[in-house]
């Protein structure tokens, strides 16, 4: 008889609970005992975020409108919204991750799973090395404080990232589970096994879990409210009963429940360029088109980019209130002309709820070579534009980026001579 | 990150004032004219506020020069 090999996946969780609030606050120190929670996003529904143990001892949780959490806890703290620094924070463990050699599958900020099984040839041989490493990888990463450094990359104390907790099972949600249970600073929780250990833990673990999922987050209340209250009771419910009364939604919970998943999905590792301007006041409308001009020059004039067309941008800015804003610009079709990716962006900085005291601009992801295909019939003006293209670029192969320069007005208005005008890269 | 390179930035210079504020030498030129003088008060809201007394004097070596006299840090400066 054949032997039946059954291939058991091993699959780590990392889960940073509260991650976005710890951000915008500037460190888990400042939510120790208090009562606080992400403020809404400017410009968007009235409805709070994370929130902190301190609150939820009030009953305050995340997604309740403003006015309801205030009145369940009139000395809740609003903490602005910081979604760039969490961006940056989280990016940066993410790459300490990548460093150690996994493949990391981020599912929100604060929660990532990646497979162990690959990493343990390289890791000392079992899952307890791989974790060692995880743990090491993330020794000296911070969530990084707003106050101060807004925008800014911030030195990291040192010691392990605050409320890492670290779990492994057979699939990412029981790994989730696991890592749920886990504590700071101490072993990670481990179920060996496969999906029938991974059921077993699962089972007397309340059906809230569910609410981890986008797909099924919405069910665990209906689950509860039928008396289902653990994924085990939700595990041996027929198919076809959950099918019927809660539809494709209801299935995946069911099979969450049981241990079985779909793969992972372990996102691309990218390279990050990154320019970023400090605005010397408060700044709106022209002015920050003026600044915006100047990142997408300073942007495409970097040796990193090696002419490569840019697909996804993240436009950024720090508020002059307090808090950030963050825009993702997915462009139609891979851009390296600074005109058209200024057409794209100058929209949406009237989304900015607030005067902005900084900007930035990031690409997070890369086209193919900028095409730089010569036209049937070409005129003198397309001649003399590529032989200046030509020779600004070997201006700046020989004495870098600052060797062909242009005037940019940013305040032709101001009255303090120094901020009418920047010197930005030339772009022929 | 590197800032963008501003131009029109101001370089302290060594100015020779009377009592009223009003230069007599910039650099050991001696002034010949006062063409202009302004105020500039800014970002008064701020911890950083800004508060300059420019003059447009002539020399007599006949050169057009902006000074202006940082009313906050008590310096002397030219700017193009």
């Amino acid at each position: 008889m054949p032997i039946m090999r059954t291939c058991v996946r091993v699959i780590a969780c990392l889960l940073l609970p509260r991650f976005e609030l710890a951000v915008a606050a500037g460190g888990r120190e400042g939510l120790m005992g208090e009562p606080a929670a992400l403020a809404p996003a400017p410009g968007r529904e009235q409805v709070i975020g994370e929130v902190s143990a301190g609150a939820e001892a009030f009953g305050v949780r995340a997604g309740l409108r403003l006015g309801e959490a205030l009145a369940r806890c009139p000395r809740l703290a609003l903490v602005p919204p910081d979604p760039a620094g969490v961006a940056e924070a989280w990016e940066s463990l993410l790459a300490r991750l990548e460093g150690m050699g996994a493949a990391v599958a981020p599912e929100r900020p604060g929660l990532a799973c990646f497979d162990v099984r690959g990493l343990r040839g390289i890791h000392g041989g079992s899952v307890e090395g791989v974790l060692g490493a995880a743990r090491r990888a993330l020794r000296g990463a911070s969530e990084r404080p707003l106050a101060g450094a807004r925008l800014g990359p911030r030195s990291a104390p040192g010691g392990e990232v605050a409320g890492a907790r670290l779990g492994v099972a057979p699939s990412p949600f029981c790994a989730l589970a696991a890592a749920g249970r886990a504590r700071p600073r101490r072993p990670p929780v481990i179920v060996p096994g496969g999906e029938e250990e991974a059921r077993a833990f699962l089972a007397p673990l309340s059906v809230a879990l569910l609410r981890a999922r986008a797909r099924t987050a919405g069910l665990s209340d209906s689950f509860e409210r039928l008396g289902v209250q653990t994924l085990g009771e939700l595990a041996a419910l027929a198919p076809g009963h959950v099918a019927d009364r809660f539809g494709a939604a209801g299935l995946h919970a069911r099979e969450l429940a049981c241990g079985r998943e779909e793969p992972l999905r372990p996102r691309r590792p990218g390279e990050r360029l990154v320019v970023g301007l400090d605005l010397p006041e408060a700044a709106s409308g022209p002015q920050l088109e003026r600044a915006l001009e100047l990142l997408v020059d300073r942007l495409l004039a970097r040796r990193e980019r090696g002419g490569r067309s840019l697909r996804a941008v993240v436009l950024s800015a720090a508020l002059v209130e307090g808090g950030t804003w963050r825009e993702r610009v997915v462009f139609r079709e891979a851009l390296a002309d600074p005109v058209r990716m200024r057409l794209v962006l100058a929209p949406r900085l009237a989304l900015l709820p607030a005067p902005a005291e900084s900007l930035r601009l990031s690409v997070e992801g890369f086209g193919p070579p900028a095409p730089d295909q010569r036209r049937l019939l070409e005129d003198g003006a397309a001649v003399r534009a590529a032989r200046l293209r030509e020779a600004v670029h070997q201006a700046r192969a020989a004495a870098g980026p600052e060797a062909a320069l242009r005037v940019l007005t940013v305040d032709p208005d101001s009255r303090v001579p120094e901020r009418r005008a920047v010197l930005a890269p030339f772009e022929p | 990150m590197t800032g963008p390179r501003r131009l029109g930035v101001p370089y302290p210079t060594v100015v020779r004032a009377a009592q009223d504020g009003r230069p007599l030498a910039v650099e050991s030129h001696e002034v010949d004219a006062v063409r202009e003088s302004w105020l500039v008060e800014d970002r008064w809201w701020t911890d950083r506020p800004l508060r300059r007394r420019y003059w447009e004097v002539v020399t007599t070596d006949g050169r057009d020069l902006v000074v202006f006299h940082d009313l906050e840090a008590d310096g002397w400066f030219t700017q193009r």
